[in-house]
């Protein structure tokens, strides 16, 4: 029992860090390189007509959502393996 | 007034006083007047954390802000909407699991006691009184500017409608005004924005071309760093506002409002959606009104841009639209009031009269009355105070809020959460060092401090607008600092894999655990 949930923790603890590590380094990755960077952030990106400083704003959009969901997903399997374990005891 | 406006203020005022009375006659026990007994689906909670969230600050001031600085006005939102992935993957559930009504029981289930509850009480009720001030002094003058009503009218209106929500419907009708709300703005900005598109044939590199045209940035308006000149004020600002909102309590007792963690995530990632689509559009509106109204004439009416969005509706909608999104501000400024004097109500009324002075043993009557009575004096002493403030700004309180709310709360639910070792002692070090040392900072720094507009007339001892990047670190230094100085205390708190693995796996419903 106390293995089991200990199992679903490191597996849960393992996607959030690395979330939430990677939601940071996004995140600010885009004032910094606003201000190291200003020459390339302002050049056309893959979108044409589209700087680098706008793509990467709307990427963060993007990526909030896609990382809200993908937790979703995953907290949800991680709930339906705790439950089970409680009707299993 | 004209009749118009008279009519849209009287249609959003009749409806939400409905929705109280509604609420009024279920709000019969404690469970239900702070947190609607858990009945809200995930999705409504995500509607109404929306209208918590979103103030008219967001809604008329992030417009103004894309209008006059382009990029860096954007750039400023994208922050607030980072902050739910904090709320989300490391705060959420837990505060879920472990909290009955208000934050301080969240910290109480791991350190039972009185001054663990009455710090967290003290916490929660200075930010959201921090927080709903600016806000009603705002409301002053943007209900002065809006419908030339005077200003102690508009804050009175205000400041009454809010009370009455949370006295007589507490958390059901503010839940529902909120979620009223986040309906009408999002499909106010919606047709707004639909509006703007249709003027210029949805003709995209068309609107670029006009902005460029009417702002005096030219073709730079849509380079970055028109708005933060400096380095650290930037990413301080940042850090603030990404890492604020998992501290403010006014969002965290939002997720006491449905049944299981399932409807919570729900709850936040809706929110994201919802705020995230109306950033968007906030941004197809403030390069609207540059392309469309120009620079000089915004200037001209208004220097502070929040008029933004309304001088668009009545150049693209003629007055009844400007009505329309006149109402929408009006509803947002409630909502968001409402939501704050819930927050106080809870923090006093439950944590400090019920479980501190009365020892948890009042009954569910007294306690119902006392929260009754508790939402009247709030209300009433923050619109007395609003009434005072007209001639002072006030705005630096909002981002403050954020600041405080970072650097007290945050760190102490993070690590009451999950730092093995975390304890008492600790707690109350980093309560006291995230307010003491935001509030030290903000009487140094150049909001308080300033040669010409300052209440004190000389340089600022520390020149940062944003003092976050000072702040949050030494809140957590405070609480990590706090708890290894006492030692070994974290071996008597009980028993701490018990306790997480309650914050972490307790599947069960709210109402199956009470």
């Amino acid at each position: 029992m106390e293995k089991g949930y200990e199992k679903i923790w490191r597996e849960k603890r393992r996607f959030i860090l690395t979330a939430v590590s990677f939601a940071f380094l996004f995140y600010f990755l885009l004032p910094v390189s606003l201000i190291y960077f200003p020459e390339t952030m302002n050049r056309q990106s893959f979108i044409p007509g589209v700087t680098w400083a706008w793509a990467y704003a709307f990427l963060q959009i993007i990526m909030i959502w896609l990382l809200g969901w993908l937790y979703h997903l995953k907290a949800k399997k991680l709930d339906k393996l705790t439950e089970q374990m409680i009707q299993e005891e | 007034m004209n009749l118009t406006y008279f009519l849209f203020f009287i249609c959003i005022v009749v409806c939400t006083l409905i929705i109280t009375y509604w609420a009024a006659k279920r709000s019969v026990t404690t469970n239900i007047f702070y947190t609607a007994d858990g009945s809200l689906t995930g999705f409504q909670n995500g509607l109404a954390i929306a209208g918590d969230f979103i103030s008219a600050a967001s809604f008329l001031g992030i417009v103004g802000t894309i209008a006059f600085n382009g990029y860096d006005g954007f750039l400023y939102s994208i922050g607030f909407l980072v902050s739910y992935l904090v709320v989300l993957f490391l705060i959420a559930e837990p505060v879920h699991r472990l909290g009955k009504y208000s934050l301080g029981d969240v910290i109480c289930s791991r350190f039972p006691g009185s001054s663990m509850r009455l710090m967290l009480a003290i916490g929660a009720f200075t930010i959201s009184i921090l927080y709903m001030i600016p806000q009603l002094v705002a409301s002053g003058f943007l209900l002065r500017l809006l419908l030339n009503i005077d200003y102690s009218i508009s804050v009175l209106v205000i400041g009454s409608l809010m009370t009455i929500y949370v006295m007589f419907g507490g958390m059901i009708a503010t839940s529902w005004v909120q979620i009223v709300k986040t309906i009408v703005l999002m499909s106010g900005t919606f047709l707004l924005s639909l509006i703007v598109l249709s003027n210029y044939n949805w003709n995209i590199p068309a609107i670029i071309t006009d902005v460029q045209a009417h702002s005096p940035l030219g073709e730079y308006f849509f380079h970055p760093g028109h708005l933060f000149d400096h380095t650290i004020e930037l990413i301080s600002l940042q850090l603030a506002l990404i890492l604020g909102t998992a501290g403010l309590p006014h969002i965290l007792i939002r997720l006491f409002t449905v049944k299981n963690t399932f409807e919570v995530r729900r709850s936040l990632l809706s929110a994201t959606w919802i705020i995230g689509t109306f950033y968007l559009m906030t941004l197809i509106l403030g390069l609207g009104t540059i392309a469309l109204i120009g620079y000089e004439t915004l200037v001209a009416t208004d220097s502070t841009g929040n008029l933004a969005a309304p001088l668009l509706a009545q150049a693209v909608g003629g007055d009844f639209l400007l009505a329309f999104i006149s109402a929408v501000a009006f509803t947002t400024i409630v909502a968001v009031v409402a939501g704050l004097v819930i927050s106080a109500t809870t923090a006093f009324s439950h944590d400090i009269y019920h479980m501190v002075w009365k020892k948890g043993k009042s009954t569910e009557k007294e306690q119902l009355y006392a929260a009754r009575w508790t939402a009247l004096a709030i209300g009433l002493l923050s619109t007395i105070f609003a009434l005072r403030l007209e001639t002072m700004n006030v705005t630096f309180l909002v981002s403050m809020t954020f600041i405080v709310a970072a650097s007290s709360i945050f760190p102490v639910l993070l690590f009451t959460i999950y730092w093995k070792k975390f304890n008492r002692t600790g707690v109350i070090a980093g309560m006291l060092s995230g307010l003491i040392v935001s509030l030290v900072l903000l009487v140094l720094g150049p909001h308080v401090m300033h040669p010409e507009h300052g209440l004190i007339g000389r340089e600022a001892i520390i020149p940062l607008y944003n003092p976050g990047i000072i702040a949050i670190p030494l809140g957590f230094l405070g609480a990590f600092l706090g708890a290894l100085a006492s030692g070994n205390q974290s071996e008597n708190e009980g028993d701490y894999p018990a306790f997480f693995r309650k914050a972490q796996s307790a599947t069960r419903s709210r109402s199956d655990a009470s």
